[in-house]
């Protein structure tokens, strides 16, 4: 009986050794990628001039949805600060779950909406005229190539898609490498790529009236240029890559082009991971339009502490540390910071990436957003399959669409 | 001839289980060559099947993703609530296997708590953390993960007590053992490689878990398999770290299988035939 009091007694001690509450100061929720850890690094700084303790807790992107729910619809949750993906600004913003933004930008003298480009601000800044954001960084495609190959060829990169498919065309024919490397996998990846078809084709998913023009002629001939581009350009297996098997093929030198993040070009760049670093730029996308993306600083309603919240964002939005996160290589979203001279010097093809991001449209922001990049996924699927006609897989995607909010 | 024969169901048994093992083995060894490659060489298709092996991924691992905290915490949580929840099994366990406590339904009904899916529990087990102002601790996952593998360990001990002739009980008391006496110092010991196999499935079950300890731990608290996640990113996943990672994470269990087989097995197949 002794023995097994002295076997309580310790699993109570161990038991409360392990409590270890941390000290209330501002947290942050955020996704693992190299801005995070830019933002991770001057972070020192914030905490020396204003004494306020910053707890940044990084988690990947798949998780942190879910991570996310359970703390917007409690009246208190743990984070003060967190950051919007452009897929979730129209659930978050349609929930109430994270605060207007425009009384504290009134108030601030450090903080102007303008500077912003505007693509930025429209995804993930304003919605239907309110400020519930402040852009963070890109994640815009763009296509990136194989200036070698081009060079050897002696051609250029076209500015209509219908010519680009003809490029990739050419390349598979003429040279040992695929014409592109495509990812096929639905339903994110193989939405995504599409995408850029579309947008460069100049379809969309509705018109300037609201009508859904998912089906029109332009989508489907951006469909039908995207099945013939991975049935005869990628690699075998192509419907079915992902991000990290198409990157693999590029990286190692397989492929001529491919349509993926603007700032994966300085990682092909990156001699320790791609056996083409040297050999390859970025362009926008043929037709001018690719997909954008990015994410914004919000605070949650359910923020412990509002006004913390917003000195920090105020902070890491302002233009120093803006440029300081562009000259350790992050994404930036501002103007200013892309025509600064420092940041050109270090990273030359970001007059590209402005252009890029200009041109750059997003998903259609509204509730039902990941339903329809699921629907819209299994349709180009079984269209890259050939399982459907373009037309048939775009019919079935306008016919969900009408369900949607 | 007939040793012949013996001969050949040896091979073809031998030939059967290789390819068996190897279906389980595979993904594991290519896990740990993984760990050692270098970014390039561990995404190359075809694979490139010789290289100078590294160490830079594990490196990457204790420097950059704070291995051995999250490590820690693992091992505190899945200790601790392991403990907790076979000693309170137990004694359950044991009331119901003796007593009948709860009538015959009881036991099936605690197993049913157990059948539902944990995402059920995610928001309701969120708001009960937060209000009781342990978020981000150990303790609450301790808590959360002892309450949620009870039912479970409780359901599989009944059957081990069942085993035991009651008679075994009764001849501790007429030698003047208390009924607790009789349980804690015959009982118990007889059990023990039950008692031991429910833990070691606990811990695995613990050591394992993803989502609860996604929703209620946070920076300080965060278990290894939460920690691990963050190793799959925007840019694509880091494979070389992520295989180090995992090499580490399999390195207890696999010790704690080899060092517990024996009684894994009799303890699984303990009671399953009376």
């Amino acid at each position: 009986m002794k023995k097994l009091l002295l076997i309580l007694a310790m699993i109570l001690l161990l038991v409360f050794s392990a409590l270890t509450v941390g000290a209330q100061e501002i947290n942050i929720l955020m996704e693992a990628v190299p801005d995070t850890t830019y933002v991770q690094e001057l972070i020192p700084d914030f905490e020396e001039k204003t004494g306020i303790e910053v707890n940044v807790e990084v988690i990947n992107y798949a998780e942190m949805h879910e991570k996310l729910i359970p703390q917007l619809i409690s009246q208190e949750g743990a984070y003060d600060v967190i950051v919007v993906d452009n897929y979730w600004v129209g659930e978050f913003t349609t929930a109430d779950w994270i605060i207007d933004l425009e009384p504290y930008i009134d108030k601030s003298d450090k903080i102007n909406t303008d500077v912003y480009i505007d693509s930025m601000f429209n995804m993930v800044g304003q919605v239907n005229g309110t400020t519930y954001m402040l852009p963070f960084y890109n994640y815009a495609m763009a296509l990136v190539y194989r200036t070698d190959i081009l060079d050897e060829m002696n051609l250029q990169i076209p500015t209509k898609l219908t010519d680009y498919v003809e490029l990739c065309n050419s390349v598979t024919e003429q040279t040992e490498y695929y014409g592109v490397v495509m990812q096929g996998l639905r339903p994110d990846p193989i939405a995504m790529e599409w995408l850029n078809y579309l947008y460069s084709m100049g379809g969309d998913f509705y018109d300037e009236d609201g009508n859904i023009i998912i089906n029109n002629d332009k989508a489907v001939k951006a469909l039908e240029l995207y099945v013939e581009n991975i049935n005869n350009n990628a690699p075998d297996g192509a419907t079915g890559f992902g991000f990290d098997q198409a990157f693999s093929v590029i990286a190692n030198g397989k492929a001529f082009s491919y349509i993926t993040y603007n700032w994966m070009l300085p990682k092909l760049n990156n001699e320790e991971e791609s056996e083409v670093a040297g050999k390859v730029d970025i362009a926008q996308m043929p037709g001018g339009h690719s997909l954008n993306g990015g994410w914004g600083w919000a605070i949650p309603k359910s923020s412990p502490d509002k006004e913390a919240a917003w000195e920090f964002i105020e902070w890491v939005e302002s233009f120093d540390v803006a440029k300081e996160r562009a000259l350790m290589g992050g994404s930036p979203t501002r103007n200013d910071v892309f025509n600064d001279e420092e940041v050109l010097e270090n990273y030359p093809h970001y007059t590209e990436v402005k252009t890029i991001l200009q041109g750059a449209r997003p998903i259609p922001i509204m509730e039902d957003s990941t339903e329809l990049i699921e629907v819209l996924g299994r349709e180009l699927s079984l269209a890259a399959n050939k399982d459907k006609t373009p037309q048939e897989a775009l019919n079935t995607v306008a016919e969900h669409m009408k369900d949607l909010k | 001839m007939e040793n012949k024969n013996g001969l050949f169901d040896k091979i073809i048994t031998y030939i059967v289980l290789t390819f068996a093992s190897l279906t389980i083995l595979l993904p594991i060894l290519w896990i740990i060559r993984t760990s050692m490659a270098n970014r390039r060489i561990a995404y190359k298709i075809p694979p490139q099947w010789v290289f100078d092996p590294t160490i830079e991924n594990y490196v990457a691992i204790f420097k950059d993703l704070n291995f051995l905290h999250f490590f820690m915490n693992s091992l505190i949580i899945s200790l601790l609530s392991s403990l907790i929840a076979v000693m309170l099994a137990a004694v359950a366990a044991y009331s119901i296997a003796r007593f009948k406590t709860g009538g015959t339904s009881l036991n099936v009904f605690i197993l049913s708590t157990y059948m539902l899916p944990p995402i059920i529990l995610i928001i309701p087990l969120f708001i009960l953390v937060k209000s009781l102002g342990l978020l981000d601790t150990r303790l609450a996952v301790i808590i959360a993960y002892a309450g949620i593998h009870l039912p479970l360990l409780i359901w599989m001990m009944i059957g081990f007590f069942q085993g035991i002739p009651e008679a075994l009980d009764e001849s501790a008391m007429v030698d003047g053992c208390t009924r607790f006496q009789a349980f804690t110092k015959v009982i118990l010991p007889v059990t023990a490689p039950g008692v031991i196999a429910s833990f070691v499935m606990s811990f695995i079950l613990a050591w394992n878990e993803f989502i609860i300890a996604l929703i209620i731990t946070g920076k300080t608290s965060r278990t290894l398999s939460v920690a691990l996640s963050t190793l799959s990113t925007h840019q694509g996943v880091k494979i070389a770290e992520l295989s180090a990672a995992i090499v580490l994470t399999i390195l207890p269990i696999i010790a704690l299988s080899f060092f517990i087989q024996r009684y894994l097995v009799y303890g699984l197949t303990f009671g399953a035939v009376k």
